[in-house]
């Protein structure tokens, strides 16, 4: 038995469809209610382990029930029922320079950015060279980041996020970013988290990029959990359902 | 008190927030920091030449100061006022604008109304740094009042976030909030002693009597808004120089810790759906 570095048990998710949502007070009023909603069960039931070290990914249709797995998985939404448990530092990359100020310089959004991500401002110090160096953009590092090409400014997004430094990093199609030769150096970077023992989990698109980098997977079908197990096979028995359809 | 915890746990992210929007706001101005200034100063001599100087409204000289300014009798005011009116407008949309933000990494949100509050206030104390030294160029001895004034600012600013924490988070729900919150601050403004001085409303409290022989008085429910007592201790202080009333204060004193605690109640049970709602 394998150490465990995420335990999900029992997760449901809950989401109120609005037929009307009534987001002004006039039409709560007029209805005496604040709103009509039937219910949608977005995951149900979901239980399962992700081993400590392994890279771990998350596969289905659009639809499926992925990015609110990683949402509750981010604890940026709060499961209806069941729990999820954590055995380390869990850090989440859904989006790349998130809280970025357009008028602030480089430097300064690092730090922003950094304290978004919960890093202190000691960690940001130790990280900070690190952080230019892997972004690649050392020289414009002072000037705001709104004259930043879309690239540089992902580039350094994803690069303070990947150094939050965590023992769990949860991500979510963002390795498609930046140009091939930085896609090469996130990958790198992947390789690196794995040898150093950290647990990642991802979701992606695309297929070959998962089947190359993660070694188990969990798939996902309109909100349940088909099965997890290895990548390869669990990947192609993905690919047969879908051809049968 | 574990959600006081986590709150001094994210006070580095705060301290960056608050910078984002000190730094972000004045970008790219010629005056720069300059223009928090100009506002207050705009607002101070427009109502100077109306009611100071057309309608005539004459507060009592300060006692024991001997001031007799009305623009400067205004400012100590005015200027309390402003800041408590800003951290509500710009707390009310708080969340709202940072909705993207919310919905894609996990931290304190509660951090968020409050960089409103601390960017409001370094402006305040800005504004309440000139004001100081206007009074003693006229030679007003405020120096031993500052530490208390600065517990007033504290005790304001408090009452302010909790309002904020409250306004912002209702402001997910329905976003009729902030509309309505604009309208809110004209009026109260106007209930509150800022232009004119509370002995005016004493004499018509006096004047009118009991309502309806019920023993409440105009007076009486005139101060159940707390920006009464917070500006007239503010004068009694900054204006006049002297102790304030113990009873206003302790009223400042609890209306502060009331916001505050109901509105981390009311903050913390609607944060961890504020992801969804938005």
């Amino acid at each position: 038995m394998t150490e465990i570095a995420v335990r999900v048990e029992d997760l449901s998710k809950k989401f109120r469809m609005y037929k009307e949502r009534n987001q002004t007070l006039k039409s709560a009023i007029m209805r005496g209610r604040a709103s009509v909603h039937e219910d949608f069960w977005a995951l149900r039931d979901i239980t399962f382990d992700v081993p400590v070290g392994s890279t771990f990914g998350l596969i289905g249709s659009n639809g499926s029930g992925k990015s609110t797995l990683l949402k509750c998985l981010a604890k940026i939404y709060y499961p209806t029922s069941g729990t999820i448990t954590a055995y380390g530092k869990l850090a989440a990359l859904l989006e790349v320079g998130s809280g970025f100020h357009h008028e602030l310089s480089g430097r300064e959004n690092i730090y922003l950015n950094g304290s978004i991500l919960g890093m202190s401002r000691k960690q940001i110090d130790r990280k900070f060279d690190e952080i230019v160096d892997f972004s690649g953009v050392e020289q414009f590092i002072d000037q705001p980041v709104k004259n930043y090409s879309s690239g540089m400014y992902v580039r350094l997004g994803f690069s303070v996020a990947i150094n939050v430094d965590p023992d769990i990093l949860v991500v979510d199609e963002v390795l498609a970013v930046g140009d091939a030769e930085f896609q090469d150096k996130c990958k790198r970077k992947f390789v690196d988290l794995k040898k150093e023992g950290k647990t990642v989990i991802l979701v992606s698109h695309d297929m070959t990029a998962v089947k190359t980098m993660c070694d188990q997977v969990a798939w996902l079908r309109h909100g349940e959990l088909v099965t997890t197990g290895p990548a390869k096979p669990t990947i192609a028995a993905y690919y047969d359902s879908l051809n049968h359809e | 008190m574990r959600y006081l915890k986590e709150l001094i746990g994210s006070r580095e992210l705060l301290v960056n927030l608050t910078r984002r929007e000190i730094r972000g706001k004045y970008k790219r101005t010629v005056f720069g920091q300059l223009w928090s200034l100009a506002n207050p100063l705009a607002t101070m001599l427009i109502f100077t030449l109306v009611f100071g100087f057309i309608l005539r409204v004459e507060p009592d000289k300060g006692d024991p100061s001997g001031l007799d300014v009305f623009a400067v009798w205004l400012l100590c005011g005015l200027l309390p006022w402003t800041f408590f009116a800003t951290v509500l407008n710009l707390g009310v949309g708080s969340l709202v604008s940072n909705a993207g933000l919310i919905q894609k990494v996990h931290f304190s949100r509660v951090v968020l109304p409050l960089s409103m509050v601390g960017a409001t206030a370094f402006n305040w104390m800005f504004e309440m740094g000139v004001l100081l030294v206007v009074l003693l160029i006229l030679g007003a001895w405020v120096i031993p009042w500052v530490p208390l004034a600065i517990v007033l600012m504290v005790l304001l600013a408090i009452f302010a976030a909790g309002i904020a924490l409250m306004l912002s988070v209702a402001n997910v729900y329905f976003r009729d909030t902030q509309y309505f919150v604009s309208l809110l601050l004209q009026i109260w403004f106007y209930l509150t002693p800022v232009l004119y001085p509370i002995s005016l409303v004493e004499g018509q409290s006096a004047a009118v009597g009991n309502l309806g022989g019920s023993g409440v008085t105009v007076e009486g429910i005139y101060s159940l808004n707390p920006m009464v007592h917070f500006i007239e201790v503010f004068r009694q202080l900054l204006y006049d120089n002297r102790w304030p009333d113990l009873d206003a204060f302790l009223l400042c004193l609890a209306w502060s810790l009331g916001a505050a605690i109901v509105g981390l109640v009311v903050f913390r049970r609607a944060e961890k759906g504020l992801a969804e709602a938005l």
